[in-house]
């Protein structure tokens, strides 16, 4: 027991510790720049790319919508899990968040999306909604009618022979219209993400040093 | 056969000791403990269900949240059983990153755990100190990162953000002064009279207990079982690492362990920093089908997901296998029965530093 | 406001028990909790004392996403608080469900559905310095002059 007295009252005689309580004082709680905080916007037009809509991993967090003089991304507070994959997918920066717009442009990193539209052959019927439906077809048919069919080789899709053929899938912009209005679910829109970088150059001295 | 139980005492689901919700059920014959029965299902949330049909940018974040502390190595564990799946190469530069943040995830995990069991025993003192130094911990993860938890940090391919050349010097000094404080508290610890008192001899668990419990993590290597998926992953194989291994088998050994795989991490955050080369930090490469079963070391032990993606890089099925669950078990049917008091209970189930969220996703 | 009702509520925020439930979260916002006893934080600094005892607590941070396994506990905790009495939801599971509200989890956000929620900290989880201030932003409004709104 006496041992631990001792030891406790040279635990507390030490220099750094009188010194500490003396002049000790709670630190500035500052948030540091660096941290992810909510995306603010930089003032950037939005584009309306809707990159940040779908890369969102929480639900309702980041909507875009329409204001007098354009298009604004709005991110709710009690959704937003403060990724910053908004930040990064977005091909304008028109948000920002702590320094990931700032590293995204100095090491050149991106997200780049591709899009595969998935049908599942035993659920489809055929009924054409997904090709009317589609805003891409909207624009390279205008006169499509309400069954899918077309004569226009330049939609995404249309109704072939009772069944819905996929004719250009590089058109596609990823916005699962489609998928809302099929009655079966029969058709699924894959967003497919991959995070890439181009190769810094390495500096001349570090090459020649014998790498 | 009918026994005679004097006491049946519950722990929690709300205790002061806990930091979550588990019922912990005792029975007793006067002080002493001879059976203890653990009842779960507080915190089932169905992160398996829900991360099915979705692609990996949805289901890191749902991985990074089956437990925060260690989101980390979530976060890694599935990116790269999808890497795998998918053939996709890592270039050496974010693998080296990806273990320094593992590494700095894993510091502030058995700081946290570490505080815990010294509050536990009623050492506020100890446990604050370690509590400061994890703050500095948590900013450097803040300063790789960007945030201080849930980090988002690694993607297929590589990780999100680069180390900048400042940070490395901070992060190298920081790394100086937590080891020359951690160095002064785990002789604290070491010495302490009435740390010893609370700590030495209690909640034992034998090597063959442990075998037969299947625990993992700290937990088995401080019953003198050399367990340790770090030795099988391809970054940690290049850098030099042993795992930490103490036969003392009780409450002691466990903290102990912990505070000696602090000072292994900050070896391997070191040797990481001197082998980083410049290069690129993302590979690029597009998830694939296929069907692995992955694991890599979680602060708390052997973590595994089981993962079947389709044709579009989305999860078909999932299984997580956690850490906690065994060392809980082993924590209810072994460490715990005998201890002298019920306030050695609550001491013996912190030491074991179980997760709850985890073990119940 | 009489001198002793201007004295207990002077009191009352200067000495604050603070105990938490976690009804289902990722521990995220469970280790910031912890965080804030840290030195750098020190929440003792402004008379707030954690601890995990609701009979003797006067605010209750609630955590997570309110499972199924809480759905009648997470009642009788708040009823056991002694009056006056306030919860703070932390983080994004109790207000909106966070990544968890997904069709066919086991999870029935928001918390404020269960127990009144006085204030709401947004963030996934959020920092040590915001679950400080929220705690101290309540503490002036909720606790004034808790004898006379009863008469």
């Amino acid at each position: 027991m006496a041992a631990s007295v001792f030891w406790y009252l040279r635990e507390f005689a030490r220099f750094e510790w009188v010194q500490k309580f003396l002049f000790a004082k709670t630190a500035p709680l500052m948030t540091p720049a660096h941290f992810r905080g909510f995306p603010e916007p930089t003032g950037k037009p939005c584009m309306h790319a809707l990159y940040c809509m779908m890369v969102c991993p929480a639900p309702g967090a980041i909507e875009v919508i329409h204001r007098e003089d354009g298009w604004v991304p709005r991110i709710q507070k009690g959704h937003c899990i403060r990724c910053g994959l908004c930040v990064e997918a977005c091909p304008n920066g028109v948000l920002t968040s702590g320094r990931v717009l700032e590293t995204v442009g100095e090491q050149m990193t991106s997200l780049v999306f591709s899009f595969r539209i998935a049908i599942d052959r035993d659920r489809c019927m055929g009924c054409g909604n997904c090709c009317t439906a589609c805003p891409v077809n909207k624009i390279a048919d205008a006169q499509m009618g309400s069954g899918g069919h077309s004569s226009n080789d330049d939609v995404i899709m249309r109704v072939q022979g009772g069944d819905v053929q996929v004719l250009h899938e590089e058109k596609c912009t990823g916005c699962k219209t489609c998928e809302q209005s099929c009655p079966n679910d029969a058709i699924r829109i894959a967003r497919i993400l991959e995070a890439t970088q181009q190769p810094v150059p390495v500096p001349a001295e570090l090459t020649e040093d014998g790498q | 056969m009918k026994r005679t139980v004097d006491v049946n005492i519950p722990l929690g689901p709300i205790h002061p000791c806990f930091k979550e919700p588990a019922r912990l059920k005792c029975e007793t014959r006067g002080e002493r403990v001879i059976g203890a029965e653990v009842e779960l299902g507080y915190m089932k949330k169905g992160i398996e269900r829900i991360m099915k049909g979705r692609p990996w940018q949805e289901v890191m974040f749902l991985a990074e949240r089956v437990c925060g502390i260690c989101s980390v190595i979530h976060n890694m564990v599935f990116i790269e059983a999808i890497e795998k799946i998918s053939g996709i190469e890592v270039p050496p530069r974010a693998a080296l990153l990806r273990v320094i943040a593992n590494e700095l995830d894993r510091m502030q995990s058995h700081m946290l755990a570490n505080f815990s069991y010294c509050y536990t025993i009623e050492h506020e003192t100890l446990a604050m100190y370690l509590l400061d130094i994890r703050e500095q911990v948590m900013d450097e993860l803040e300063r790789l990162t960007g945030a201080r938890v849930t980090c988002a940090y690694i993607v297929p391919g590589g990780v999100r953000c680069d180390i900048r050349n400042e940070d490395r010097d901070t992060l190298s000094a920081s790394l100086d002064r937590i080891e020359h404080d951690l160095h002064r508290y785990a002789k604290m610890f070491e010495t302490g009279p009435m740390i010893a008192l609370r700590s030495k001899g209690i909640g034992i668990l034998t090597e063959e207990s442990a075998l037969q419990a299947h625990v993992v993590g700290p937990t088995a290597r401080a019953s003198g079982i050399a367990v340790d998926m770090r030795t099988n992953h391809p970054t940690y194989r290049k850098l030099n690492f042993a795992p930490v291994v103490r036969h003392g088998c009780d409450n002691y050994a466990r903290v102990m362990v912990r505070f000696d795989e602090l000072s292994a991490s900050i070896g391997l955050i070191r040797q990481s920093l001197r082998a980083l080369s410049p290069g690129v930090i993302r590979g690029g490469g597009i998830c694939k089908a296929g069907t692995l079963r992955y694991s890599g070391e979680a602060p708390r032990g052997e973590l595994t997901y089981s993962i079947t993606t389709d044709e579009y890089g989305r999860v078909a099925e999932i299984q997580i296998q956690t850490p906690s669950i065994m060392n809980i078990e082993a924590c209810c049917h072994y460490m715990i029965i005998g201890v002298d008091s019920i306030a050695d209970v609550t001491s013996a189930f912190v030491s074991a530093d179980p997760c709850i969220a985890c073990t119940e996703r | 406001m009489t001198l002793l009702q201007r004295i207990k509520d002077l009191v009352r925020s200067r000495s604050i028990h603070v105990s938490y439930v976690d009804v289902g979260s990722c521990n995220g916002c469970d280790i910031e909790i912890l965080a804030c006893l840290a030195p750098r934080y020190d929440i003792e600094q402004y008379g707030i004392y954690v601890h995990n005892n609701p009979r003797e607590a006067d605010v209750l941070l609630v955590v997570g996403a309110f499972t199924l396994g809480w759905e009648e506990k997470l009642k009788m905790v708040w009823d056991k608080i002694p009056e006056p009495k306030a919860a703070i939801a932390i983080g994004n599971c109790p207000i909106s469900g966070g990544v968890f509200d997904r069709r066919g989890s086991y999870v029935d956000p928001p918390v404020s559905k269960h127990i009144p929620i006085a204030a709401e900290v947004p963030g996934c989880p959020p920092r040590p310095t915001e679950i400080l201030s929220a705690i101290l932003s309540i503490r002036d409004t909720v606790f004034a002059g808790w004898e006379v709104k009863q008469r």
